[in-house]
């Protein structure tokens, strides 16, 4: 017995050597290409940071002065700042009713239906893989055809029924992980249905519903295609920053992109550590 | 079934009736005013017609357009393919590191591609970054035209939906057994037969998964030609936004979108048939 137990140690050891052993010899090439791959990503990335604080109207090295006058200059541009509401308004709303729409929709289809669950699946797919051109030029066809006007609730309609399936997306595997029996329990033990979810769905899946909402309130920020074609006379982030980059460009771009940026990078964070404390919730659960 | 199933299934109308009104139904009506002539919603009897997409393959000027936008779309996703292959194998084989850089490299997925396409305005432009290094270090005497030119197009198609392409690749090819190499390479494989007979083939699921994420929205992007495309980079997306919004010939639009439609449901049908519907889910 004791013998078995120690070859397998060494074959694991041995398999775990043969992965990371031939790093001195041959296998320069992938590290050094996944480096310049980041660097590839990153540096357009940074060459905005580096302009945003350029103080000069061009983009020319070397640099002469750093300052803070293009953050002034934005600050004090009210098609931005308006810009700026908008979008918030319109990712606010539209998150918070594409994680209410979308978790039920979860429930419903990975624990009470059978029947058609391939056939939705397929079709709650399309809104992530279709183009956004033709999400966007259908719903303003069918918007003028029903009365509705192009402007800000067509566009929240829109990104409501984009982000129903990432919400369905991220939901899916967390709604999979919950017994149906859990629920069913507790209506043995005298709760009604609308208290099994209230008590038992959703307290497992709050964290899960966070991360959705955040998921959904950044495919609205980040939305320009869907937006641009129903917006009407109004405007939002990414299109103020298309006007501005059709027609030449500005250093107030760079600025919005600093800051656009940084606000994306702490939500990356936040979404990670989301997930962290959900795991930790779920391995208490089981 | 059980009653709480029964009852769960409740759930299932707000969210269903919200995506089939607001996102089936509009496809409908593109459906209709592709194959009629006139302004639907008026009231008179509605002519059925083929003639919107005869329009399209009569016209030498929309074929090329077509072309082009297949061409581009194809280049991109072969590039993306061959640039994130190596970064997704290391990633998943490699290094003990790939969840963290993984989660750096959705960084830039998330800022608007618009803010990253503008980066490439700025290294691109006649006195952008990258002539002004090139004119520097003497390698050219005249500022190369890139901007506004068909290659821009193409570069910035690449950087935006490469890191779309490395997330499918690197779970399929985690998921091969090394086993299966090392038996190859037992058996007398050289180390470049073993990786194309091996690990390519078992890492086909992610190629097809990469390529929906990668070919289906560059056939149809227009935004990006928009700011970094000139005359000859006119797309798909481009014909599709003059109609609507400035020429004002809905039905002819409407035909382009429709093949636009076509071409990503068929993909994602093609793809559901061999790797199955809820594959379909891992690809994100």
């Amino acid at each position: 017995m004791r013998g078995k137990i120690k070859t397998e140690g060494i074959i694991s050891q041995s398999i775990r050597d043969h992965k990371f052993s031939k790093k001195g010899k041959r296998q320069v090439f992938l590290p050094l290409y996944t480096a310049f791959f980041f660097l590839y990503i990153f540096a357009p990335i940074v060459l905005i940071f580096i302009f945003a604080w350029n103080t000069g109207e061009g983009y020319n090295f070397p640099l002469k002065d750093f300052g803070w006058n293009w953050f002034v200059r934005l600050f004090n541009d009210r098609m931005a700042l308006k810009a700026l509401q908008n979008s918030i308004y319109i990712a606010v709303t539209s998150a918070t009713v594409s994680v209410i729409l979308g978790t039920s929709l979860t429930i419903a289809v990975i624990r009470g239906i059978k029947k058609f669950r391939a056939l939705i699946l397929v079709f709650l797919m399309l809104p992530v893989l279709m183009p956004s051109l033709t999400i966007g030029i259908s719903a303003l066809v069918f918007f003028r055809a029903i009365n509705i006007p192009p402007g800000i609730p067509a566009v929240i309609i829109s990104h409501v029924s984009i982000s129903l399936s990432y919400v369905f997306l991220i939901m899916m595997g967390r709604v999979e992980g919950i017994d149906i029996e859990m629920q069913e329990s507790a209506i043995d033990l005298g709760a009604n249905w609308f208290e099994s979810l209230k008590d038992i769905l959703f307290p497992v899946l709050m964290p899960a519903m966070l991360a959705g909402w955040l998921f959904s309130f950044m495919i609205s920020w980040n939305e320009f295609i869907v937006t641009y074609f129903l917006i009407g006379t109004e405007i939002t982030l990414p299109v103020y920053i298309f006007s501005q980059l059709r027609f030449g460009i500005s250093p107030k771009v760079n600025v919005i992109s600093v800051l656009i940026t940084v606000f994306t990078i702490l939500t990356v964070f936040a979404l990670q550590a989301i997930r962290k404390i959900y795991l930790k919730i779920q391995t208490r659960i089981v | 079934m059980s009653i709480t199933a029964k009852n769960n299934k409740k759930l299932l109308y707000p969210g269903l009736i919200w995506f089939f009104v607001f996102f089936m139904l509009p496809l409908a009506v593109i459906f209709i005013y592709s194959i009629t002539d006139s302004y639907v919603f008026a009231g008179q009897k509605l002519q059925f017609t083929l003639s919107n997409f005869v329009m399209i393959f009569q016209k030498k000027h929309y074929l090329i357009i077509l072309g082009r936008s297949l061409k581009i779309a194809m280049i991109t996703t072969v590039f993306s393919i061959m640039f994130s292959y190596p970064v997704s194998y290391f990633l998943a084989k490699k290094t003990r590191f790939d969840r963290v850089l993984i989660v750096i490299l959705m960084v830039p997925f998330w800022i608007n591609y618009l803010i990253r396409i503008f980066a490439w305005k700025l290294l691109l432009s006649e006195n952008g970054v990258l002539n002004q290094f090139l004119l520097f270090t003497g390698i050219i005497d005249q500022p190369l035209k890139i901007l506004y030119t068909q290659t821009a197009v193409i570069l910035g198609l690449i950087y935006t939906y490469t890191p779309m392409m490395v997330l499918p690749l690197y779970a399929a090819i985690q998921k091969i057994d090394n086993s299966f190499i090392e038996a190859a390479r037992d058996l007398g494989a050289s180390r470049a037969r073993a990786f194309f007979d091996i690990t390519i083939k078992l890492s086909l699921t992610g190629i097809f998964a990469g390529t929906l994420l990668v070919f289906i929205p560059v056939l149809g992007s227009f935004a990006i030609p928009a700011i970094l495309g000139g005359t000859d980079s006119v797309m798909i997306g481009n014909i599709v936004e003059n109609q609507f919004l400035h020429v004002g010939n809905w039905n002819f639009g409407s035909a382009f979108t429709l093949a636009l439609a076509a071409t990503s449901i068929v993909l994602i049908l093609f793809y559901s048939k061999i790797f199955g519907a809820e594959s379909i889910y891992r690809v994100q």
